[in-house]
């Protein structure tokens, strides 16, 4: 297993943002989805997504809807709105600017 | 998400709580046995793949707490647990509470009641629209700056050209009112210059206002009824348009109706007739007289002190044109809103607003000392809570909550004090003629109560708790089950509380006892003259009727033969002036053989025109040659009584018998003899600038149509002799009204009546605040004591005698009695010297009620501190030892 990492305060809206824009899903199959791509990096109690998950609804960023899953269970699917497409380029924008940063200065000899 | 949008879901969250709540455990539980299953996939025992699940998910309550929050209603459901703990607090404590409130509400009650009063008075506009730009023209002279002007010196202001304000003018007299079927009554009259109610801006209600011609003798038979007589005596009626009623004894026609906002007790409220003023040829030549008044509404664009400074320049035009009157005169102006009081109102008014705060001081204070002791009670629960690991905010929000709630309870019950102050004063405010001072409680007096309230109960709530949450969590912990007596710090508090409570309780004493002192000796003044069974009223002679002076002394002569004639009278006279009320006639006048100052700069004094008899009646004695007698006629040579020390400061001691004098007001001087000395009188009014001397000369020398009648009787008053005096007045002339004709006392309380009110209420004050000062040093040196009843037990058992325990009390409580007193005597000292030199008139010697002030405080301690220590005397020591 590879080391894990401790994630950096408000990269975990990021994150969620990221693995809704692929398409919708509820909250267990984002967990799925998040430790499938960072390959069990992750370090994170996984209940702190759900609140995540509301303030994110709150803003506007995605939104909720109840659905039957595949094996014919009740689940809330969260899917991305517009706001929350815009938002997902904002943040990723200024992440690729702060970690060009970082690793600039860090780097630098 | 639009703002619109996100409030109609939050509001669904609050409303529809259950359901997001299962909404959420119910995702949260799909994950938890989703994970479950995986872990139960991997081997995991059922059981334990549960635990790891909870494990990996973190704590479940918490994220859903912070899921609420997320939902913003976290701080609403908090702040509703708060006032639920907080109401649990006080209603788990009655006698707290009830204690907090009610001395929260009479603090606040009597802060408000005075707050209601400066808000009547001086912060609601006056009715009339854009009132600030009226303002009002006094002639200040040496023995005023608050006089009034003369017809002619009106008649010229207003025929200058004014480009910075519009002027109008009116004087306030009094007329008699006959009509058929009753008897004839004195009312309060205006006249008035057609323009005021445009300048005003309250045109009549009904009816029309005065045309510019009817201000011409002759034309003016025309008259505008206020709202208030309207409804009271003419039924409200608009067919009263174009009746006619009989005003001075001729016929007058009502124009109109006034609209009820000029019935404003401030300004001209008390007045019920208008009519227009028309000066007669006479009129505008006469310098002298000074009844007459001008109000100004300044045009946009003109400064307060430019119009000041053009007024100003035509006062100083007139001095010289007319030096020998008007020498000494300015003319100022004077804010309308300003002239409502003058400066010996103005003091009582922030005395008594000061004197309130000195009440709610105390009352905080009390506030501040049961709070205190109540959050040393409960130190131990919040060091225990804190060590749990609450943080100061959450031990705090539920002590804010209790203030919160104890303002409310406070502010709602001194809002129903002040309701009760609100009619106790219309009560006692009504006037003669019905007129009453209501004291409407708006937003204004309710934002100054829970304000009030508000910040009281947060800042002496807060400030124990703040300083006990300050405490060694330690310290608190490991003083175990002793509960804390505090502190140094602490103890400390306590002694600046007692020593506070002594020094404001003094001022407030000291304050309010040097006035109600002054103001019994005012209403008891009998300075010169008596007044028992006297009988006093004011008499009006119609101007219809009187038009030459014969007429009106022949019926003077004709009215003192009657009266004399009826049963169990000793004296009869009439005077312009009684000496129990204030002398408003003031003339320059010369002594004969003595250098002549420049004309308009001559002595003044106060002349009151007197019939044979005066003397006897009042009882004014006659030191040196004689009273007046009936040979002292118009046609008799000219003869004067001087006050004895108007006298002396004229001639010394060389004896003024036979010695003339003369009134100088610009005429040639009409030269007269002093026939004799009369004792000096003071009036038993607070007069704010009292003329110094004192000239008597015979009414019928100088007659006029208003006079004060007075009848003394052998023995006590008979009920039916106002009667029978006002059936001898119809009979000599049925137009002829008798005003105010009661007991002379009577009277003289009656004209003080203002006076009253402020002694009551400086009265009620002053009980408040003896009241609660007591209760509050008492309960402080109590708690101090029971405090240090273990103290007390280990020096008995070391053997110290009880006497020697009960003096410790008593001296430490006594100690802290006189600092506080020393302190306040200081403040009440400087009070009663601001006192006497702010309010002229009233006699304010503040040394004996300082004196009693002391004593009576000092009393105080001693019982507050021998309770307690007789107590601790008798503290069974072993039993205080073993508790420990």
């Amino acid at each position: 297993m590879a080391q894990k990492a401790d994630l950096f305060q408000g990269t975990l809206d990021m994150l969620v943002l990221r693995v809704l824009s692929r398409g919708e899903l509820h909250g267990w199959g984002i967990t799925n989805k998040l430790e499938q791509l960072s390959k069990s990096a992750l370090q994170v109690d996984e209940g702190s997504l759900y609140p995540a998950l509301y303030r994110m609804e709150e803003k506007g960023w995605i939104e909720a809807e109840w659905k039957m899953t595949e094996n014919n269970r009740r689940a809330k699917y969260y899917s991305l709105t517009r706001a929350g497409r815009k938002q997902l380029e904002v943040a990723q924008d200024s992440w690729d600017r702060m970690t060009a940063i970082i690793a600039q200065v860090m780097h630098s000899t | 998400m639009t703002p619109f949008r996100r409030l109609a879901r939050r509001l669904r969250h609050l409303f529809r709580r259950r359901q997001t709540e299962a909404e959420m455990r119910e995702e949260m539980s799909f994950h938890l046995e989703q994970r479950a299953a995986d872990y139960a996939a991997d081997g995991l025992p059922a059981e334990e793949a549960r635990y790891a699940a909870q494990r990996r998910f973190g704590n479940a309550g918490s994220l859903q707490e912070r899921a609420r929050e997320t939902w913003g209603w976290g701080w609403l459901e908090r702040a509703f647990k708060d006032f639920r703990l907080a109401w649990r607090q006080l209603a788990g404590n009655p006698g707290f509470t009830l204690l907090a409130i009610v001395t929260l509400a009479l603090g606040i009650g009597a802060n408000t009641a005075m707050f209601s009063i400066l808000d009547g008075i001086l912060f609601k506009p006056l009715p009339y629209p854009d009132s600030a730009q009226l303002e009002r023209i006094y002639r200040a002279t040496p023995q005023t700056n608050l006089g009034n002007l003369s017809p002619a010196g009106v008649a010229d202001f207003l025929r200058v050209k004014r480009t910075y304000a519009d002027a109008a003018a009116y004087t306030i007299g009094e007329s008699s009112l006959s009509e058929p079927g009753h008897p004839a009554e004195m009312v309060s009259t205006i006249r008035v210059t057609a323009n005021l109610l445009v300048l005003l801006g309250l045109p009549p209600q009904l009816g029309r206002d005065f045309r510019p011609e009817e201000a011409a003798p002759g034309r003016d038979r025309v008259v505008l009824l206020s709202h208030r007589i309207w409804l009271g005596r003419f039924g409200g009626a608009p067919g009263i348009i174009g009746r006619t009623i009989r005003i001075d004894g001729e016929p007058h026609e009502v124009i109109g109706v006034l609209p009820e906002a000029l019935n404003d007790g401030r300004h001209l409220g008390g007045i019920d007739f208008y009519r227009p003023l028309a000066f007669s040829q006479e009129q505008r030549a006469d310098r002298t007289s000074t009844t007459y008044r001008i109000l100004l509404r300044r045009f946009p664009g003109h400064s307060r002190t430019e119009v000041a400074g053009i007024v100003a320049g035509f006062g100083a035009r007139q001095a010289a044109a007319f030096p020998a009157v008007n020498a000494e005169s300015t003319w100022r102006t004077v804010a309308l809103l300003d002239t409502i009081f003058d400066s010996n109102g103005a003091t009582m008014l922030s005395m008594l607003i000061g004197l309130s705060a000195l009440v709610l001081l105390i009352a905080c204070s009390n506030l501040a000392n049961l709070l205190l002791a109540r959050t040393m009670a409960r130190a131990r629960e919040f060091a225990v809570r804190s060590a749990l690991g609450a943080s100061r905010t959450q031990l705090l929000r539920p002590l804010v909550a209790e203030s919160l709630l104890l303002a409310l309870a406070g502010g709602v019950c001194a809002i129903l004090i002040a309701f009760w102050f609100r009619d106790y004063m219309t009560a006692r405010s009504t006037d003669d003629n019905g007129a009453q001072i209501v004291f409407v409680l708006g937003w204004r007096v309710f934002a100054w109560t829970f304000g009030a309230s508000l910040a009281t109960a947060l800042a002496f709530g807060l400030a124990p708790a703040l300083y006990a949450l300050r405490l060694d969590l330690n310290q608190t912990l490991k003083s175990g089950g002793r509960g804390t007596t505090g502190g140094r710090g602490h103890q400390r508090f306590r002694h600046v509380l007692i020593i506070g409570q002594f020094a404001v309780a003094m001022v407030l004493l000291a304050g309010a006892g040097i006035f109600i002192r002054g103001l019994y000796e005012l209403n008891n003044r009998r300075a010169g003259w008596t007044s028992e069974h006297l009988v006093t009223g004011t008499l009006l002679l119609p101007a219809g009727h009187y038009a030459d002076t014969e007429k009106i002394t022949a019926f003077h002569r004709l009215a003192l033969q009657r009266l004399a004639a009826l049963p169990g009278v000793a004296s009869v006279s009439l005077s312009s002036f009684t000496p129990f009320f204030a002398w408003t006639d003031i003339r320059k006048f010369i002594v004969e053989g003595q250098e002549r100052p420049k004309p308009g700069h001559e002595p003044a004094a106060a002349v009151n025109g007197v019939s044979p008899g005066y003397f006897d009646t009042f009882g004014t004695r006659v030191l040196a040659g004689r009273g007046f007698d009936e040979h002292d006629t118009a046609a008799s040579p000219k003869v004067f009584l001087l006050g004895e020390s108007t006298a002396r400061a004229l001639f010394g001691r060389e004896n003024p018998l036979g010695r003339r004098l003369a009134i100088a007001d610009g005429a040639s001087p009409r030269w007269g003899e002093i026939v004799g000395i009369v004792k000096s009188v003071e009036p038993a009014v607070a007069e704010p600038n009292p003329v110094f001397n004192q000239v008597y000369q015979p009414l019928a020398q100088e007659p006029r149509p208003q006079t004060e009648i007075a009848v003394r009787m052998t023995g006590a008053i008979p009920v039916s002799l106002e009667a029978s005096i006002r059936t001898t007045m119809a009979e000599l002339d049925p137009d002829l009204p008798v005003r105010n004709l009661k007991a002379a006392d009577a009277a003289i309380v009656r004209a003080n009546y203002r006076f009253a009110v402020l002694r009551d209420m400086l009265s009620a004050m002053a009980l408040l605040g003896l009241g609660l000062a007591s209760l509050g040093i008492y309960g402080i040196i109590a708690r101090t004591m029971a405090q240090r009843a273990g103290e007390f037990a280990i020096r008995l058992a070391l053997g110290a005698s009880i006497e020697n325990v009960t003096r410790l009390v008593l001296a430490s409580g006594v100690k802290l009695a006189l600092i506080g007193s020393t302190l306040g005597l200081l403040g009440a000292f400087g009070l009663s010297r601001l006192l006497a030199a702010t309010i002229t008139g009233i006699h304010l010697d503040g040394t004996a009620v300082l004196a009693g002030t002391t004593l009576l405080l000092v009393a105080v301690a001693l019982i507050a501190c021998w309770l307690p220590a007789r107590r601790a005397g008798r503290v069974d020591a072993m039993s205080v030892l073993r508790a420990e």
